[in-house]
Protein backbone atom coordinates (compact mmCIF):
# COMPACT_ATOMS: atom_id res chain seq x y z
CA UNK A 1 0.00 0.00 0.00
CA UNK A 2 2.46 2.28 1.10
CA UNK A 3 4.69 2.03 -2.70
CA UNK A 4 1.33 2.49 -4.29
CA UNK A 5 0.49 5.84 -2.49
CA UNK A 6 4.49 6.61 -3.56
CA UNK A 7 3.95 5.80 -6.87
CA UNK A 8 1.27 8.03 -6.50
CA UNK A 9 2.65 11.03 -5.70
CA UNK A 10 4.79 10.75 -8.56
CA UNK A 11 2.70 10.24 -11.12
CA UNK A 12 0.99 13.47 -9.59
CA UNK A 13 4.45 15.54 -9.40
CA UNK A 14 3.72 15.81 -5.95
CA UNK A 15 6.40 16.60 -3.81
CA UNK A 16 5.84 14.13 -0.15
CA UNK A 17 6.64 10.57 1.65
CA UNK A 18 5.15 8.15 3.13
CA UNK A 19 6.15 6.14 6.21
CA UNK A 20 4.28 3.36 8.17
CA UNK A 21 2.88 4.99 11.50
CA UNK A 22 1.27 2.54 13.69
CA UNK A 23 -1.89 0.58 11.96
CA UNK A 24 -1.69 3.37 9.29
CA UNK A 25 0.34 5.45 6.93
CA UNK A 26 1.78 9.51 7.16
CA UNK A 27 1.97 11.19 4.10
CA UNK A 28 3.83 14.16 4.27
CA UNK A 29 4.06 16.45 1.63
CA UNK A 30 5.42 19.98 0.74
CA UNK A 31 3.86 21.33 -2.19
CA UNK A 32 4.13 25.22 -1.89
CA UNK A 33 0.37 25.12 -3.96
CA UNK A 34 -1.23 23.00 -1.00
CA UNK A 35 -1.53 25.81 2.21
CA UNK A 36 -2.08 22.90 4.99
CA UNK A 37 0.89 21.17 5.25
CA UNK A 38 -0.41 19.01 8.31
CA UNK A 39 0.58 15.52 7.89
CA UNK A 40 -2.66 13.10 6.22
CA UNK A 41 -3.24 9.43 7.92
CA UNK A 42 -4.12 7.09 6.10
CA UNK A 43 -6.15 4.89 8.69
CA UNK A 44 -7.07 1.73 7.96
CA UNK A 45 -11.22 1.27 8.52
CA UNK A 46 -12.95 -1.92 9.73
CA UNK A 47 -13.80 -4.19 8.55
CA UNK A 48 -12.44 -2.97 5.05
CA UNK A 49 -11.45 0.77 3.71
CA UNK A 50 -9.70 3.32 4.77
CA UNK A 51 -9.99 7.14 6.43
CA UNK A 52 -8.49 10.33 5.51
CA UNK A 53 -7.03 12.50 8.31
CA UNK A 54 -5.85 15.76 8.97
CA UNK A 55 -4.75 16.58 12.71
CA UNK A 56 -8.24 15.50 14.53
CA UNK A 57 -10.14 15.65 11.25
CA UNK A 58 -11.48 12.81 9.45
CA UNK A 59 -11.25 14.25 5.73
CA UNK A 60 -12.45 11.06 4.17
CA UNK A 61 -14.16 7.36 4.10
CA UNK A 62 -13.32 5.06 1.73
CA UNK A 63 -14.26 1.52 0.71
CA UNK A 64 -11.06 0.69 -1.22
CA UNK A 65 -8.48 2.20 -3.20
CA UNK A 66 -9.59 4.02 -6.01
CA UNK A 67 -11.44 6.03 -3.93
CA UNK A 68 -8.98 6.51 -1.27
CA UNK A 69 -6.59 7.72 -4.62
CA UNK A 70 -9.36 9.93 -5.88
CA UNK A 71 -9.71 12.09 -2.58
CA UNK A 72 -5.93 12.66 -2.25
CA UNK A 73 -5.31 13.80 -5.48
CA UNK A 74 -8.26 15.88 -5.20
CA UNK A 75 -6.25 17.27 -2.19
CA UNK A 76 -2.79 17.07 -3.39
CA UNK A 77 -2.73 17.74 -6.87
CA UNK A 78 -6.25 19.36 -7.59
CA UNK A 79 -5.04 21.32 -10.93
CA UNK A 80 -3.93 17.32 -12.07
CA UNK A 81 -6.74 16.69 -14.46
CA UNK A 82 -8.70 13.73 -14.17
CA UNK A 83 -8.97 10.85 -16.75
CA UNK A 84 -12.46 8.87 -17.46
CA UNK A 85 -12.61 5.18 -18.50
CA UNK A 86 -14.68 5.02 -21.33
CA UNK A 87 -15.69 1.38 -23.23
CA UNK A 88 -16.02 2.14 -26.56
CA UNK A 89 -19.27 -0.06 -28.42
CA UNK A 90 -16.74 -2.20 -30.58
CA UNK A 91 -16.07 -5.50 -30.28
CA UNK A 92 -12.32 -6.34 -30.19
CA UNK A 93 -12.49 -10.36 -31.42
CA UNK B 1 -24.81 -6.21 -38.75
CA UNK B 2 -21.40 -7.59 -39.54
CA UNK B 3 -19.09 -4.69 -38.23
CA UNK B 4 -16.25 -3.55 -41.39
CA UNK B 5 -12.96 -3.37 -40.27
CA UNK B 6 -11.19 -0.22 -40.63
CA UNK B 7 -7.22 0.19 -40.29
CA UNK B 8 -5.29 3.66 -39.25
CA UNK B 9 -2.22 4.08 -41.68
CA UNK B 10 -0.33 6.23 -39.67
CA UNK B 11 3.64 7.42 -39.91
CA UNK B 12 5.57 10.68 -40.08
CA UNK B 13 5.82 13.03 -42.43
CA UNK B 14 7.34 11.33 -45.79
CA UNK B 15 7.43 7.84 -44.04
CA UNK B 16 5.50 6.27 -47.66
CA UNK B 17 1.98 6.01 -46.15
CA UNK B 18 0.76 7.03 -49.60
CA UNK B 19 3.21 5.14 -51.26
CA UNK B 20 2.24 1.83 -49.16
CA UNK B 21 -1.80 2.38 -49.79
CA UNK B 22 -1.68 2.50 -53.31
CA UNK B 23 0.32 -0.45 -53.71
CA UNK B 24 -2.02 -2.04 -51.34
CA UNK B 25 -5.28 -0.80 -53.21
CA UNK B 26 -3.76 -2.45 -56.76
CA UNK B 27 -3.97 -5.86 -54.76
CA UNK B 28 -7.14 -7.47 -55.77
CA UNK B 29 -6.89 -8.70 -51.99
CA UNK B 30 -7.49 -5.25 -50.87
CA UNK B 31 -9.56 -3.39 -54.38
CA UNK B 32 -12.34 -3.18 -52.16
CA UNK B 33 -11.40 -0.81 -49.83
CA UNK B 34 -12.36 2.56 -49.04
CA UNK B 35 -10.00 5.28 -48.24
CA UNK B 36 -10.10 8.79 -45.94
CA UNK B 37 -7.31 10.47 -46.53
CA UNK B 38 -6.37 13.22 -44.32
CA UNK B 39 -3.86 16.00 -45.75
CA UNK B 40 -2.50 18.67 -43.25
CA UNK B 41 -2.07 21.32 -46.64
CA UNK B 42 -4.75 23.68 -47.64
CA UNK B 43 -4.86 21.97 -51.21
CA UNK B 44 -4.67 18.06 -50.95
CA UNK B 45 -2.13 16.05 -53.12
CA UNK B 46 -1.94 12.54 -51.53
CA UNK B 47 -5.34 11.48 -53.22
CA UNK B 48 -4.01 11.78 -56.85
CA UNK B 49 -1.34 9.56 -56.10
CA UNK B 50 -3.13 6.44 -55.01
CA UNK B 51 -4.93 4.73 -57.59
CA UNK B 52 -8.28 3.56 -57.53
CA UNK B 53 -11.65 4.77 -58.34
CA UNK B 54 -12.27 7.92 -57.09
CA UNK B 55 -15.83 7.45 -55.47
CA UNK B 56 -13.67 5.80 -52.88
CA UNK B 57 -10.95 7.88 -51.70
CA UNK B 58 -12.26 10.41 -49.80
CA UNK B 59 -10.64 13.60 -48.79
CA UNK B 60 -10.32 15.76 -45.00
CA UNK B 61 -8.52 18.79 -46.20
CA UNK B 62 -7.67 21.71 -43.57
CA UNK B 63 -6.76 20.31 -40.56
CA UNK B 64 -5.01 17.40 -38.76
CA UNK B 65 -7.39 14.31 -38.02
CA UNK B 66 -6.47 14.16 -34.48
CA UNK B 67 -7.32 17.59 -33.94
CA UNK B 68 -9.06 19.84 -35.81
CA UNK B 69 -10.99 17.05 -38.14
CA UNK B 70 -11.96 14.34 -36.15
CA UNK B 71 -15.45 15.70 -36.43
CA UNK B 72 -14.97 15.54 -40.05
CA UNK B 73 -13.53 11.60 -39.75
CA UNK B 74 -16.06 10.60 -38.37
CA UNK B 75 -18.72 12.63 -40.27
CA UNK B 76 -16.73 10.80 -43.46
CA UNK B 77 -16.99 7.29 -42.25
CA UNK B 78 -20.38 7.77 -41.50
CA UNK B 79 -21.05 8.74 -44.89
CA UNK B 80 -19.47 6.37 -46.47
CA UNK B 81 -21.40 3.35 -44.38
CA UNK B 82 -24.50 5.32 -45.69
CA UNK B 83 -23.74 5.81 -49.10
CA UNK B 84 -22.78 1.95 -49.19
CA UNK B 85 -25.88 1.19 -47.31
CA UNK B 86 -27.91 2.63 -49.94
CA UNK B 87 -26.07 0.70 -52.90
CA UNK B 88 -24.75 4.11 -53.74
CA UNK B 89 -20.99 2.65 -54.23
CA UNK B 90 -18.60 -0.15 -54.81
CA UNK B 91 -19.60 -2.07 -51.53
CA UNK B 92 -16.31 -2.11 -49.87
CA UNK B 93 -15.40 -4.42 -47.61
CA UNK B 94 -12.65 -2.58 -45.61
CA UNK B 95 -11.86 1.26 -44.55
CA UNK B 96 -8.23 2.57 -44.33
CA UNK B 97 -7.53 5.83 -42.53
CA UNK B 98 -4.52 7.35 -44.19
CA UNK B 99 -3.69 10.09 -41.34
CA UNK B 100 -1.44 13.26 -41.88
CA UNK B 101 2.15 13.01 -40.99
CA UNK B 102 2.13 14.77 -37.85
CA UNK B 103 -1.23 13.06 -36.29
CA UNK B 104 -1.30 11.31 -33.22
CA UNK B 105 -2.98 8.28 -33.64
CA UNK B 106 -4.41 8.25 -30.32
CA UNK B 107 -7.49 10.54 -30.57
CA UNK B 108 -8.48 8.73 -34.10
CA UNK B 109 -8.75 5.29 -32.70
CA UNK B 110 -10.81 6.77 -29.71
CA UNK B 111 -13.05 8.11 -32.48
CA UNK B 112 -13.10 5.31 -34.27
CA UNK B 113 -13.92 3.39 -31.25
CA UNK B 114 -16.37 5.19 -29.11
CA UNK B 115 -18.43 7.64 -31.63
CA UNK B 116 -21.85 6.40 -31.24
CA UNK B 117 -22.64 7.05 -35.21
CA UNK B 118 -20.02 5.06 -36.46
CA UNK B 119 -18.44 2.35 -33.46
CA UNK B 120 -21.30 -0.27 -34.03
CA UNK B 121 -20.98 -0.17 -37.57
CA UNK B 122 -16.98 -0.53 -37.48
CA UNK B 123 -14.26 -2.69 -35.71
CA UNK B 124 -10.91 -1.93 -35.18
CA UNK B 125 -8.72 -3.97 -37.34
CA UNK B 126 -5.13 -2.65 -36.89
CA UNK B 127 -2.86 0.76 -36.63
CA UNK B 128 0.21 0.17 -39.15
CA UNK B 129 2.87 2.46 -38.81
CA UNK B 130 5.59 3.11 -41.78
CA UNK B 131 9.05 4.71 -40.43
CA UNK B 132 11.46 5.36 -43.24
CA UNK B 133 14.97 3.23 -42.82
CA UNK B 134 16.94 6.07 -43.77
CA UNK B 135 15.64 8.17 -41.64
CA UNK B 136 13.35 7.04 -39.38
CA UNK B 137 15.88 6.82 -36.42
CA UNK B 138 16.37 10.69 -36.88
CA UNK B 139 12.55 11.33 -37.07
CA UNK B 140 12.17 9.11 -33.54
CA UNK B 141 15.13 11.24 -31.82
CA UNK B 142 13.45 14.90 -33.68
CA UNK B 143 9.86 14.26 -33.50
CA UNK B 144 7.78 12.57 -30.38
CA UNK B 145 4.92 12.13 -32.66
CA UNK B 146 6.88 9.63 -34.77
CA UNK B 147 7.54 7.88 -31.56
CA UNK B 148 3.87 7.13 -30.39
CA UNK B 149 2.78 6.40 -33.69
CA UNK B 150 5.31 3.59 -33.52
CA UNK B 151 4.84 3.07 -29.99
CA UNK B 152 0.94 2.23 -30.54
CA UNK B 153 1.08 0.27 -33.77
CA UNK B 154 -0.02 -3.08 -34.22
CA UNK B 155 2.00 -3.51 -37.13
CA UNK B 156 5.28 -1.51 -38.17
CA UNK B 157 6.06 -1.11 -41.78
CA UNK B 158 9.67 -0.09 -42.34
CA UNK B 159 9.92 1.88 -45.55
CA UNK B 160 12.84 2.43 -48.09
CA UNK B 161 14.50 -0.94 -46.85
CA UNK B 162 16.37 -0.42 -50.61
CA UNK B 163 17.81 2.38 -49.36
CA UNK B 164 19.28 1.96 -45.92
CA UNK B 165 19.47 -1.39 -43.48
CA UNK B 166 17.04 -0.71 -40.48
CA UNK B 167 19.29 -3.21 -39.01
CA UNK B 168 22.74 -2.09 -39.54
CA UNK B 169 21.62 1.70 -38.69
CA UNK B 170 20.19 0.57 -35.58
CA UNK B 171 16.35 1.59 -36.41
CA UNK B 172 15.52 -2.10 -36.22
CA UNK B 173 16.82 -2.12 -32.27
CA UNK B 174 14.74 0.62 -31.55
CA UNK B 175 11.44 -0.12 -33.07
CA UNK B 176 11.70 -3.28 -31.08
CA UNK B 177 12.64 -1.49 -27.67
CA UNK B 178 9.97 0.89 -28.31
CA UNK B 179 6.77 -1.97 -29.85
CA UNK B 180 8.27 -5.62 -29.07
CA UNK B 181 4.82 -7.45 -29.47
CA UNK B 182 4.11 -5.41 -33.14
CA UNK B 183 5.41 -7.46 -36.20
CA UNK B 184 8.12 -5.58 -38.54
CA UNK B 185 7.56 -5.61 -41.90
CA UNK B 186 10.16 -4.14 -44.33
CA UNK B 187 8.52 -2.57 -48.02
CA UNK B 188 10.32 -1.59 -50.85
CA UNK B 189 8.58 0.86 -52.61
CA UNK B 190 5.17 0.31 -50.83
CA UNK B 191 5.39 -3.76 -51.80
CA UNK B 192 4.41 -5.86 -48.77
CA UNK B 193 3.08 -8.96 -47.62
CA UNK B 194 -0.31 -7.13 -47.23
CA UNK B 195 -2.09 -10.62 -45.31
CA UNK B 196 -0.15 -9.56 -42.49
CA UNK B 197 -0.91 -5.79 -41.90
CA UNK B 198 -4.40 -6.37 -40.72
CA UNK B 199 -4.32 -9.06 -38.49
CA UNK B 200 -6.23 -7.53 -35.48
CA UNK B 201 -5.15 -5.91 -32.48
CA UNK B 202 -5.84 -9.19 -30.83
CA UNK B 203 -2.93 -11.28 -31.67
CA UNK B 204 -1.56 -14.19 -29.24
CA UNK B 205 1.82 -13.67 -30.17
CA UNK B 206 2.06 -10.09 -28.84
CA UNK B 207 1.09 -11.41 -25.34
CA UNK B 208 4.76 -13.78 -24.87
CA UNK B 209 6.30 -12.58 -21.79
CA UNK B 210 9.74 -13.45 -23.51
CA UNK B 211 9.25 -9.74 -25.35
CA UNK B 212 9.07 -7.96 -22.33
CA UNK B 213 11.85 -9.23 -20.38
CA UNK B 214 13.02 -7.27 -17.19
CA UNK B 215 14.22 -4.55 -17.25
CA UNK B 216 11.36 -2.67 -19.32
CA UNK B 217 12.26 -1.67 -23.05
CA UNK B 218 12.81 1.98 -23.07
CA UNK B 219 13.05 4.41 -25.66
CA UNK B 220 13.67 7.59 -24.64
CA UNK B 221 10.67 8.53 -21.67
CA UNK B 222 8.68 5.64 -23.63
CA UNK B 223 8.69 1.97 -22.03
CA UNK B 224 7.31 -1.49 -22.25
CA UNK B 225 6.81 -3.53 -19.96
CA UNK B 226 4.46 -6.84 -18.89
CA UNK B 227 3.07 -7.24 -15.74
CA UNK B 228 2.64 -11.20 -15.06
CA UNK B 229 0.36 -12.58 -12.08
CA UNK B 230 0.20 -16.42 -11.61
CA UNK B 231 -2.80 -16.43 -9.38
CA UNK B 232 -6.14 -15.44 -11.10
CA UNK B 233 -8.13 -12.23 -10.86
CA UNK B 234 -11.19 -11.26 -9.81
CA UNK B 235 -13.25 -9.17 -12.85
CA UNK B 236 -13.95 -6.89 -10.18
CA UNK B 237 -9.89 -6.47 -9.60
CA UNK B 238 -10.01 -5.86 -13.43
CA UNK B 239 -12.51 -3.47 -13.54
CA UNK B 240 -11.16 -1.10 -10.73
CA UNK B 241 -7.44 -1.71 -12.36
CA UNK B 242 -8.59 -0.21 -15.60
CA UNK B 243 -10.70 2.72 -13.66
CA UNK B 244 -7.59 3.70 -11.77
CA UNK B 245 -5.09 3.36 -14.48
CA UNK B 246 -7.47 5.51 -16.91
CA UNK B 247 -8.52 7.72 -14.36
CA UNK B 248 -4.37 8.65 -12.69
CA UNK B 249 -2.47 7.82 -15.67
CA UNK B 250 -4.08 9.77 -18.82
CA UNK B 251 -2.21 10.18 -21.95
CA UNK B 252 1.08 8.59 -20.08
CA UNK B 253 -0.47 5.39 -20.91
CA UNK B 254 0.10 5.04 -24.67
CA UNK B 255 -1.71 1.41 -24.48
CA UNK B 256 -2.39 -1.50 -22.79
CA UNK B 257 -3.59 -4.82 -23.41
CA UNK B 258 -3.41 -8.30 -21.98
CA UNK B 259 -4.95 -11.81 -21.24
CA UNK B 260 -6.42 -11.90 -17.98
CA UNK B 261 -7.06 -15.26 -15.78
CA UNK B 262 -10.22 -14.29 -14.19
CA UNK B 263 -11.53 -16.22 -11.38
CA UNK B 264 -14.81 -16.05 -12.29
CA UNK B 265 -14.37 -17.58 -15.72
CA UNK B 266 -11.63 -20.23 -14.86
CA UNK B 267 -10.61 -21.40 -18.22
CA UNK B 268 -11.26 -18.89 -20.48
CA UNK B 269 -9.18 -15.61 -19.80
CA UNK B 270 -10.35 -12.13 -20.85
CA UNK B 271 -8.60 -9.89 -23.55
CA UNK B 272 -8.26 -6.55 -22.56
CA UNK B 273 -7.39 -3.94 -24.61
CA UNK B 274 -7.49 -0.07 -25.11
CA UNK B 275 -5.49 3.09 -25.99
CA UNK B 276 -5.32 5.35 -23.43
CA UNK B 277 -8.56 5.73 -21.74
CA UNK B 278 -10.19 4.08 -24.02
CA UNK B 279 -11.03 0.40 -23.68
CA UNK B 280 -13.28 -2.22 -25.84
CA UNK B 281 -15.28 -4.02 -24.36
CA UNK B 282 -13.31 -7.10 -22.61
CA UNK B 283 -13.84 -10.06 -24.85
CA UNK B 284 -13.46 -13.82 -23.74
CA UNK B 285 -11.66 -16.48 -25.29
CA UNK B 286 -12.81 -20.09 -25.13
CA UNK B 287 -9.90 -21.45 -23.98
CA UNK B 288 -6.12 -20.16 -23.72
CA UNK B 289 -3.99 -19.92 -26.46
CA UNK B 290 -0.68 -21.10 -25.16
CA UNK B 291 0.50 -23.24 -21.96
CA UNK B 292 1.12 -20.18 -19.73
CA UNK B 293 -1.99 -19.61 -17.74
CA UNK B 294 -0.50 -16.43 -16.34
CA UNK B 295 -2.44 -13.11 -16.58
CA UNK B 296 -0.40 -10.93 -19.14
CA UNK B 297 -1.10 -6.98 -18.83
CA UNK B 298 1.51 -5.55 -21.40
CA UNK B 299 1.98 -1.31 -21.34
CA UNK B 300 3.24 0.68 -23.78
CA UNK B 301 3.39 3.91 -21.38
CA UNK B 302 5.13 7.47 -21.08
CA UNK B 303 6.64 7.86 -17.77
CA UNK B 304 4.53 4.97 -16.16
CA UNK B 305 6.68 2.56 -13.71
CA UNK B 306 6.01 -0.88 -14.07
CA UNK B 307 6.34 -1.58 -10.60
CA UNK B 308 3.77 0.54 -8.98
CA UNK B 309 0.98 -0.60 -11.84
CA UNK B 310 2.24 -3.96 -10.65
CA UNK B 311 1.32 -2.83 -6.66
CA UNK B 312 -1.25 -1.12 -7.75
CA UNK B 313 -2.91 -4.43 -9.41
CA UNK B 314 -1.99 -6.28 -6.11
CA UNK B 315 -3.26 -4.07 -3.55
CA UNK B 316 -6.92 -3.74 -5.61
CA UNK B 317 -7.30 -8.22 -5.40
CA UNK B 318 -6.79 -8.54 -1.71
CA UNK B 319 -9.15 -5.52 -0.95
CA UNK B 320 -11.68 -7.23 -3.38
CA UNK B 321 -10.41 -10.53 -1.94
CA UNK B 322 -11.06 -9.39 1.49
CA UNK B 323 -14.63 -7.63 0.55
CA UNK B 324 -15.63 -11.24 -0.75
CA UNK B 325 -14.53 -13.25 2.30
CA UNK B 326 -15.84 -11.19 4.68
Amino acid sequence: MASVLSGALRLWNVAGTITISGSGLELTHADAAIQDLTPLRIMPRTPHGWLIVRGAETLGVHAGLPGLLRQLREELAPNVKAGRLIIGAQSLL
Amino acid sequence: MTALPVSVITGFLGSGKTTLLSRLLRDPAFARTAVIINEFGAVGLDHLLVESSDEQILMLEGGCVCCTVRGDLVRTAGDLLARRAAGAITPFERIVVETTGLAEPAPIVHALMTDRDIADALRLESVIATVDAATGAATLDAHPESVKQAALADCIVVTKSDLADPAANGLAARLQALNPGAPKLTAVRGAVDASRLFQGTYDPARYDPALYEAPAHRHGSISTFCLRRDKPLHAATLSLFLQVVAEHCGAKLLRLKGLVDVVESPGRPAVIHGVQHVFHPPAWLDGWPDNDRSTRIVVISQGLDARWLQDLLEVLEEEVNACSIS
